[in-house]
């Protein structure tokens, strides 16, 4: 089937100049307009404009730590009732079908859990097959399992470790690898409270920095896309921009992805002792081109944090809105659930200006990424808001007048006249993250891309226009029409597929017979496992 | 002014929610409009106006000629006013109410008065599990009121309880008063076992020792306190009960020592 939109602006920075031109689509690709043929069916897309499908870098959608949060949150459930009379699971707002249709209608074709326990991949995998219309992509966590720090502490080869890595990507079918809080996982297991970049883990005698450095070496000698996602120490704490401007240093020309940096974003002037230091943190970011972040922004409400960090949870325990959690102490990370609200409090608005600064101070749209770190900072909902927020300064102003001043005084949101345009959003949201995942098929809609496409009807409402995206397409089938879900299709997972180092399986067999008593068959799995047709598809590494 | 009355016309064949039709926000709505409301749950819901003759005008005095199990929600989130159910009540009966008075004349299902906040709320035959409780996830059950049962209820009554006064006359079962907050629970008749598991704070007060009880509570010998007269003065004054409750000197078990362990079981000595 040949499909011809025409009539839209299309807004496509990877591939030159915004402007009217026709896009065609075939087989699930973008074509070059065929010679001699008709289009078996045409769009007008007058008054709209057209970007490639958006991709989510970091967003919690999925695995252990999600469903148990949906677990500790039954209430969140009541709260979508009335049921939409037609959807299935409708009486639970937080399905994995609503994930799917939600993210979908915002024009989102792409979403990466960024934080999949390795002995939680299989989970984690059933659950985000069972997502449906988007792809999906996970990272896994490292840097708090007795393996690899017994392989540093052992001073072991470097070639060893990439057999560790590429053994994790492979069998946990992941795009990445994350490390979170590097070490004070295990650290907390030796009842250590805190924990920054300089710090040893006690029995292992390897400091944060080391797991940071060897994880970042490995990753980029692997030619793993997706640089080394790092979630670092002290997130949430008054003078963690200390922390992140430690980890920023570290880089040292090796490529470094520094995750939801607005929880990292806090000084300790003023009254409260709690204050911005993003301008401080951005400068170094602009200066510094091996580092690339993500914002985490904070949005007001309800919402709940979903970490792998068990240190920052345990401490935050006594911040649970409502009062209750789940902190689990489990193998590597353990993870904590701790539901939180956001208000327009000194707290609050000043997180919510840090993390706006930090996407106005950026100078360079390839470099600073677009997210709440779903749910933690924000529902991934309340997008279509945040996208206004950076394209108007009117709404800035809007929102800064219900906010706390003496907050806001601290920071230098009030200066910040800049407005994101079209197309830095579309580089910001589509062609950095395909570029910073290693997928070239996607991200922008020159010839030979998957026609993952989404259409927005121009409007003065920004949030309006991105909340409901006109059309949607992915791999060229239309799913969404005017805002709605209309056809429902599965989507894949995208994984690397490096091939194990026969010696390092057989030391994993052993290492689990040993430390669990169980054969390592209970930890991994085959793509049959997953009950789709096709459920992978496989990204290339770089070297 | 005649009350307003919801004549039932036959039993409806699907469950119904009728946190509509409460003297809140019934007022100054017409008949007609009141007709075109939507109860139902089902695909094809039923209004009003198919399942109920209605007739009467006092939107603060509300009457349900004839009741059903598939009544939910009875009175949900009223604030005032006066509410009858001349017949059976579903779940949540008087869920959320904050004010007036509802009074369901024969049984009702679980999770009635849930989370209720204040006014009163009779019950005058059984009623289900979770009486007074909170819903799955919700952190406090009954935060104020009275509630009475005139009949039995049945496991988990006062779960998670805050504030208040429930009164159960004939027997509850197991687990009442589980995961007190505070508040104050009157049990007449034969309770079921555990009584005030995992409870912090709070006061159980029955008319007999309990039969079973957690390893967790401590028996305290008997009380020689003001609190048992007082409040036995209180639940006749009220019309709860016709003769005391504790009487002098009730024996006392203190706990849940699982938990806070600031709760206590009063009970009548000598039966
Ligand atoms: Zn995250």
């Amino acid at each position: 089937m040949l499909i011809r939109l025409t009539g839209g602006e299309i807004i496509d920075p990877v591939n030159g100049q915004s402007g009217k031109r026709d896009l065609w689509i075939q087989d699930g690709f973008i074509v070059d307009k065929p010679e001699g043929e008709r289009a078996d069916k045409t769009y007008d897309l007058s008054g709209c404009i057209v970007m490639a499908g958006a991709i989510d870098i970091h967003s919690h959608i999925g695995g252990g730590n999600v469903n148990t949060a949906r677990l500790l949150l039954p209430e969140q459930h009541a709260a979508h009732l009335p049921r939409p009379a037609d959807t299935p699971l409708s009486n639970a707002g937080w399905s994995t079908f609503t994930t799917g249709c939600l993210y979908a209608q915002m024009g989102f074709t792409t979403v990466v859990e960024p934080a999949m326990s390795p002995y939680n991949a299989l989970h984690t995998h059933l659950e985000l097959a069972d997502i449906p219309i988007i792809d999906k992509a996970t990272l896994t966590i490292l840097g708090n399992d007795d393996f690899l720090l017994s392989l540093i502490r052992d001073k072991t080869s470097s070639d060893m470790m990439d057999d560790y890595v590429a053994w994790t990507l492979a069998s946990t079918h992941s795009l990445g690898v994350k490390v979170i809080n590097a070490g004070a996982a295990a650290a907390f297991k030796e009842n250590v409270r805190a924990f920054s970049f300089d710090d040893v883990v006690p029995a292992y005698g390897v400091s944060s920095r080391k797991i940071v450095k060897t994880l970042q070496a490995s990753v980029n000698r692997l030619g793993v896309p997706h640089p080394l996602h790092v979630h670092a120490n002290n997130l949430g704490i008054a003078g963690s921009a200390d922390t992140a401007s430690v980890t920023i240093d570290a880089t040292e020309g090796v490529p470094l992805h520094l995750a939801h940096l607005q929880f990292y974003g806090y000084g300790t002037e003023g009254k409260r002792k709690f204050s911005s230091e993003a301008a401080r943190l951005a400068e170094q970011v602009n200066n510094n081109p091996d580092v690339t972040i993500d914002v985490g922004q904070v949005m007001f409400g309800q919402t709940v944090t979903i970490s792998s960090d068990i240190t920052r949870q345990f401490l935050a325990i006594g911040n649970a809105n409502p009062k209750k959690t789940v902190i689990i102490d489990g193998d590597g990370n353990g993870g904590g659930i701790v539901p939180y609200r956001y208000k327009k409090n000194f707290y609050g608005s000043l997180q919510w200006a840090v993390g706006l600064e930090l996407f106005l101070l950026i100078d360079d749209p390839w470099r600073v990424f677009f997210t709440t770190d779903h749910p933690n900072g924000a529902p991934f909902t309340s997008y279509p808001e945040l996208f206004e927020l950076l394209m108007s300064r009117d709404a800035r102003d809007a929102k800064t007048a219900e906010l706390n001043a003496s907050a806001l005084e601290l920071t230098t949101l009030g200066s910040l006249r800049r407005e994101y345009t079209l197309d830095e959003i579309a580089i910001m949201t589509r062609a950095a993250p395909a570029r910073l995942l290693g997928l070239k098929d996607r991200g922008h809609l020159g010839s030979g891309a998957i026609a993952d496409i989404a259409v927005y009807r121009r409007g003065r409402d920004i949030a309006g226009m991105f909340r409901e995206a006109a059309l949607v397409f992915k791999n060229g089938e239309l799913v969404v029409e005017n805002g709605k879900v209309v056809h429902l299709r599965w989507g894949k997972a995208l994984r690397l597929k490096p091939t194990p180092d026969k010696a390092m399986v057989r030391r994993m067999q052993a290492y689990h017979e040993e430390r669990y008593g169980l054969s390592l068959d209970w930890f991994t799995f085959p793509d049959s496992a997953i009950q789709r047709d096709e459920p992978f598809a496989e990204v290339s590494c770089s070297s | 002014m005649k009350a307003l009355t919801f004549t039932l016309r036959a039993q409806p064949e699907e469950r119904l929610d009728l946190s509509a039709l409460i003297p809140d926000r019934l007022d100054g709505m017409s008949v007609a409009e009141i007709a075109k409301l939507r109860i139902g749950t089902s695909r094809r819901p039923a209004l009003v106006g198919d399942i109920f003759k209605i007739r009467g005008e006092n939107r603060s005095h509300i009457i349900f000629d004839g009741g059903s199990r598939r009544f939910d929600r009875v009175g949900a989130g009223m604030s005032g006013g006066m509410l009858f159910v001349a017949g059976d009540a579903g779940a949540q009966a008087g869920r959320r109410m904050s004010g007036g008075m509802l009074v369901i004349e024969d049984n009702c299902g679980p999770h009635a008065g849930s989370g209720m906040a204040g006014g009163r709320l009779e019950i005058l035959g059984n009623s289900g599990d979770y009486l007074a409780g909170p819903l799955a996830g919700e952190m406090l059950g009954m935060e104020g009121g009275v509630l009475i049962v005139r009949g039995k209820a049945g496991h988990y009554a006062g779960d998670r309880m805050r504030r208040g006064v429930l009164a159960i006359l004939k027997g509850c079962g197991d687990y009442a008063g589980s995961r007190m907050i505070a508040g104050s629970i009157v049990v007449t008749g034969r309770v079921g076992a555990m009584p005030g598991y995992l409870m912090k704070r709070g006061s159980l007060l029955f008319d007999r020792r309990p039969e079973t009880i957690s390893p967790t509570f401590i028996d305290c010998g008997r009380t020689d306190i003001a609190f048992s007269g007082l409040f036995d003065r209180y639940l006749i004054d009220d019309k709860i009960l016709d003769k005391p409750l504790l009487g002098r000197k009730p024996g006392k078990y203190g706990g849940d020592n699982a938990v806070l362990g600031k709760g206590e079981i009063l009970f009548r000595m000598g039966r």
